[in-house]
């Protein structure tokens, strides 16, 4: 019985130029502990879905529907309130894009830690902060930091804070926005040996969203290939890498450049697709090079053996 | 960079303020253009300060257009004139010409006052005497004022020529003779007694223009009045070029009058380029000094940039209305001392801005590559670094444009500023201090104020729309 | 620690404005010969003040003579008045600093003193009392219409705002004035014409209040108008910008209050650039407070101004620009204080 499934999520806002459909129609499902890479071009709807899943939604969404099943509840079937109260952070938190911006230039680190074990636990502020430096052990922290402002920390530091920030509550889920694209390679690396020792000590799920596939690889189980707004591609992740199956996860995976060997990067020729209106038919088929005139259909998505899918007419 | 322009100039047209303040601007440089080409520039010594100009005008009077709202209608301000006499007659070897005007009193009220002008008056022989007189719609008639013409000079020649360049101005109510006059038709026409001090109690005009109704009130007459300038003299030849009578009324011009019966409408009109200059020349030496402060600090740096800095924060914090208010008070309030005062506190904002956009632009590639080149510190603070600024220093240029209109407003209003020049903040100050308010004279508190927003929205408006295209992050999305 | 330093430099920053403005007004009011002529007059004074003493001591008119004499000379030097102005400046510096600058030329106070340092103190609390309410009620009326503009873009109230705020800019406080005292003053006479009192005032505590607030209510309420209009809309740019930051967007993910998160990391955080904006819209509140005590008739230092222009009295005016740089400078320091305790970004390590 898989601990996260996620069904028919659509996630359509309306702007001035139109109806942005940025999540439309995600499907997958994940183990309790395994890891989920969630891999795309920026602009693919990445962060909608992760936006969606904690039920983050803009001011001018038009459309959120679609079934969240977590351990056995659907998300969806909650009042806003009930969400806020039980969901969020508690059961499901979230690393966003950017540590920098993400914590309060005016509170102390500690204390942001502690916020939520004194909102949702009800502990006072000492146990709280406690909790919080025990925490900051646990990541890697001296927990003399636990009084300290942002500024006074480094880009490392502050998303070392940031994660310990969401697993203060021992979410079951937590997902990662991009976790490191705003640090430099070395922390880039020493976060991800962070991340992957949370996750082997503490057996949380996660969602980890990246644009860098091989990024990915390091931390996820399986890998979903996202693109305009759907899930081309699901899979475990050596199955993804080594064999991709649908044109545009091949592209991706030949534009990594090796370390070894001679063979160049490719790049996908064209750009992706605007989401106020997208392209009938297959997404990707204005940039596939196996067009055929099917392609002029949406595809449905095939299932795989591994229990994975390709949304591809080639494999039809 | 005309590219640069061109797209500049569609965004900055994009916004509807941005219209709207180019309108308004155009209206404000119209008028101040007609204004300089149709007054004289010395327009505030000669004549808004000289009080003799405006003696014919009524006192703190609302504009004319206001007879269209109000019942019954306010007495309308009246000047006749007439050159030609109406009548000549010889009597007893004097010839007699009368100049005449009728005057039609509508209403039920009297005129303010009753002045007489006469101009360009000519004699040949002896000195000829004028005498002023009013006919009465209910028939009695009144000799109000004698005089006797000035006698030629010892080496004047034929013919005496009187009352040239300045007229001859008589106004009735500083005139003893006049009371004597109405004393003598008192007793004649009512047979009651009234003495020439009881007569300057109760007010010339009401009784020249107006029926007893007790013994020292009177009504107004309505009715059609002959007033009548004669000339007595010997010579036929001798005659009047003009003579004017003027009967002042309750309503004047377009925007009526203030207590020395100047005519508001023209004293407003001169404020426009007034403010146009000083909120231009305040805000060109300013944002010039400001954004030269600033980029030579910022681009040169060490010690001259520690010097700017600390003397333009110490600057930037002075107070400034009250030093403002000491330094005209002790240099005196002309215009220049204004500007000058008014840039020397508003320089330091300005650089303390462009010094710290100059410090990010400083280290781009493009001026390391002109320094590799070998260009010299001025040619880059010029032709590099400057491109950068402008846009931004060109939008605090029309920032800072309405704060000086509002500062020299604010200390004309304190007394502070140069009386001779009519300025909006210079009428409202005399209105203020002669209890315009308490008074209601709206005309006289409502314009001025209403013409220093109007400039200043217009600078406003314009920053506003300026601001999309020096600031790109607020620039609007199709 | 880093609190006390920083606040250390903000105030030595403050006190070097003082300086140069004192500075400033003691080489001009030097170079132009005021100094001399206050000081002149300051003799003068004492001197008729020592001639009537004497005069019932020593009755021989001589010799009474050749005394004030000597004293003279003796005041002139200690006045300084024997040398040039820029000799005596740090004596003329500390005279203006403990206001002892002589009588005032005309006028005094309701006691009868004529002394300029007495005629300020009596004035300062009106003043003060004027410039606080403004400041508090902008604070909250700026605070509350803010955010709710803020939180509601594009509402009929958040371009209400907008224009209202555009306006209020362009319109002088002090015609402001004007205008209300035409039309509620004159034409509704509903509000006194000025003063701060009636006359003759209430002699009880309650009605004595309530004339008091009668007759503040149009000032206050004149410069509210007129000086609100750019705090509420800074106060709305601001809160706007703040919510659009992540941090905001992870409170609510971490399942925050929506009041919660409006208070501790949106108010909270763009308090310290709302403040930032007080600080420099004081000069305003000062020369607002100088215009309107003008129009009001409110004996407050602004009216005092106004009077030591008109009769021409260099002392007052000298003593009035002191003291309200002097009180400029503490309300910017105060300010600085709030400031830096709001946010840790700007304490020096």
């Amino acid at each position: 019985m898989p601990y996260l499934e996620v069904s028919d999520l659509h996630l359509y806002y309306e702007t001035v130029r139109g109806i942005v459909r940025a999540v439309d129609g995600v499907e997958f499902m994940l183990e309790k502990g395994e890891a989920l890479g969630l891999v795309g071009e920026s602009g693919c709807g990445k962060s909608s879905t992760a936006n969606a899943l904690l039920r983050l939604l803009p001011k001018n969404y038009i459309e959120y529907r679609g079934h969240i099943i977590l351990g056995r509840h659907d998300l969806m079937n909650l009042s806003d309130d009930e969400f806020r109260e039980q969901i969020r952070w508690k059961r499901i938190s979230m690393i966003f894009q950017g540590a920098m911006n993400s914590l309060n230039p005016v509170l102390r680190v500690g204390f942001q830690v502690a916020e939520p074990l004194m909102i949702h636990r009800n502990l006072n502020k000492e146990e709280a902060l406690r909790k919080a430096s025990e925490l900051f052990k646990l990541v890697g922290l001296p927990s003399e930091l636990v009084d300290r402002y942002p500024h006074e920390l480094s880009g490392g530091m502050k998303q070392r804070v940031v994660i310990s920030m969401a697993l203060v509550l021992n979410p079951e889920l937590i997902i990662l926005d991009e976790p490191t694209s705003a640090l430099d390679v070395s922390i880039q690396a020493q976060i991800m040996n962070l991340l992957k020792t949370l996750k082997n000590e503490l057996g949380i799920t996660m969602v980890f969203i990246t644009h860098d596939i091989a990024l990915a690889s390091d931390l996820s189980d399986k890998v979903a290939v996202m693109y305009a707004g759907q899930i081309v591609e699901l899979g475990f992740i050596e199955d993804v890498l080594h064999k991709p199956l649908h044109p545009y996860s091949q592209k991706l995976v030949a534009s990594v450049p090796l370390l070894k060997g001679n063979k160049k990067p490719e790049f996908i020729p064209g750009a992706p697709p605007d989401l106020v209106a997208p392209p009938h038919g297959c997404r990707f088929a204005p940039r596939c090079p196996f067009i055929k005139e099917k392609c002029m259909v949406d595809p449905p998505s095939s299932h795989l053996v591994g229990g994975g899918y390709v949304k591809c007419w080639l494999y039809e | 960079m005309s590219l640069f322009l061109r797209e500049a100039l569609r965004e900055f047209w994009r916004g509807s303020l941005s219209k709207l303040g180019v309108i308004f601007l155009s209206i404000v440089i119209i008028v101040s253009f007609y204004t300089t080409t149709t007054m004289p520039l010395d327009y505030g010594t000669r004549f808004w300060s000289n009080p003799v100009f405006w003696v014919n005008n009524p006192k703190a009077a609302p504009p004319e257009w206001v007879n269209t709202f109000v019942s019954p209608k306010l007495l309308e301000h009246k000047v006749l004139s007439t050159s030609l006499p109406a009548s000549v007659d010889a009597v007893e070897g004097s010839i007699l010409k009368r100049y005449s005007v009728s005057y039609k009193l509508g209403v039920e009220q009297f005129p303010q006052f009753f002045n007489l002008e006469v101009s360009n008056l000519t004699y040949h022989e002896a000195p000829p005497t004028l005498i002023l007189s009013i006919l009465k719609p209910d028939g009695y008639s009144i000799d109000l004022y004698t005089f006797i013409v000035e006698r030629p000079f010892e080496n004047e020649s034929i013919p005496f020529i009187r009352y040239t360049l300045e007229p001859k101005r008589v106004l009735l109510s500083g005139e003893v003779q006049v009371a004597r006059a109405l004393s003598n038709f008192i007793s004649a026409r009512y047979g009651e007694l009234l003495s020439p001090s009881q007569i300057i109690d109760i007010g010339y005009e009401q009784i020249i223009f107006g029926e007893r109704s007790a013994l020292k009130s009177f009504t107004p007459l309505k009715g059609t009045y002959t007033l009548t300038l004669t000339l007595a003299s010997r010579n036929p030849n001798d005659n009047i070029g003009s003579c004017r009578f003027i009967l002042g009324g309750q309503v004047y011009g377009l925007m009526g009058t203030d207590l020395l019966g100047r005519d508001l409408f023209s004293g407003l009109l001169f404020g426009f380029p007034v403010a146009l200059l000083i909120g231009f020349a305040t805000s060109v030496i300013t944002t010039a000094l400001g954004a030269g402060l600033g980029i030579m600090s910022g681009y040169i740096g060490g010690r001259i940039d520690d010097l700017i800095q600390r003397f333009s924060d110490i600057v930037n914090n002075f107070p400034q209305l009250p030093l403002l208010i000491f330094l005209t008070f002790i240099f005196g309030g002309k215009l220049w001392v204004i500007v000058l005062v008014l840039v020397a506190f508003g320089w330091p904002g300005l650089t303390i801005i462009v010094r710290s956009m100059v410090l990010s632009v400083k280290g781009a590639p493009f001026v390391e590559s002109a320094l590799a080149v070998g260009a010299s510190r001025l040619r880059i603070m010029g032709r590099h670094i400057f491109p950068q600024v402008a846009p931004f220093i060109l939008s605090q240029l029309i920032f800072y444009t309405p704060s000086a209109i509002l500062s020299e407003a604010a200390l004309s209003f304190l007394g502070l500023g140069d009386p001779t020049i009519p300025t909006w903040g210079q009428i409202l100050e005399y209105g203020f201090r002669n209890g315009a308010v308490y008074l209601g004279y709206w005309w006289w508190i409502l314009p001025p104020g209403l013409l220093i927003i109007y400039s200043a929205i217009t600078f406003v408006f314009i920053a506003m729309g300026l601001e999309p295209v020096v600031n790109p992050r607020l620039r609007r999305w199709r | 620690m880093g609190l006390g330093k920083t606040l250390a430099v903000r105030g030595l920053t403050l006190i070097a404005v003082l300086f140069c403005v004192l500075l400033l007004t003691v080489a001009v009011i030097g170079a132009t010969g005021v100094s001399d002529r206050i000081l002149n007059a300051m003799l003068n004074e004492r001197l008729r003040g020592i001639r009537q003493v004497l005069s019932t001591q020593i009755t021989d008119p001589d010799e009474l003579n050749r005394a004030i004499e000597a004293i003279e000379d003796d005041l002139i030097h200690s006045y300084g008045l024997d040398q040039p102005w820029y000799v005596r400046m740090p004596s003329m510096l500390a005279r203006i600093i403990i206001l002892d600058l002589g009588n005032a030329r005309t006028i005094q106070t309701f006691t009868g003193s004529r002394l300029v340092s007495d005629i300020i103190l009596e004035r300062l609390p009106n003043t003060i009392l004027i410039m606080i309410t403004v400041l508090i009620i902008n604070f909250l009326v700026g605070l509350i219409i803010g955010v709710k503009s803020a939180t509601r873009p594009g509402s009929l109230l958040d371009r209400f705002i907008s224009i209202y705020s555009s306006i209020s800019y362009a319109i002088p406080t002090w015609w402001l004035g004007l205008l209300m005292i035409l039309v509620f003053s004159f034409y509704f006479r509903l509000f006194p014409f000025g003063g701060m009192f009636s006359a003759p005032p209430p002699t009880e505590l309650i009605p004595r209040l309530l004339d008091l607030i009668w007759h503040a209510a149009m000032p206050i309420i004149t410069l509210v108008i007129a000086l609100s209009g750019s705090w509420i809309y800074i106060t709305r740019s601001v809160v706007i910008t703040t919510a659009q930051e992540d941090f905001v967007t992870v409170a609510r993910a971490k399942g925050l209050s929506e009041r919660l998160v409006m208070w501790r990391y949106i108010i909270r955080v763009a308090a310290p650039p709302i403040l930032t904006n007080l600080m420099l819209g004081l000069a305003a509140y000062l020369g607002g407070a100088i215009l309107t005590e003008t129009v009001f008739s409110w004996p407050g230092m602004g009216l005092l101004y106004y009077h030591a222009i008109v009769s021409i009295d260099e002392a007052l005016i000298l003593a009035l620009t002191y003291i309200f740089t002097l009180i400029y400078v503490i309300s910017r320091f105060l300010l600085e204080v709030f400031y830096v305790i709001l946010d840790p970004r700007v304490r020096y390590g």
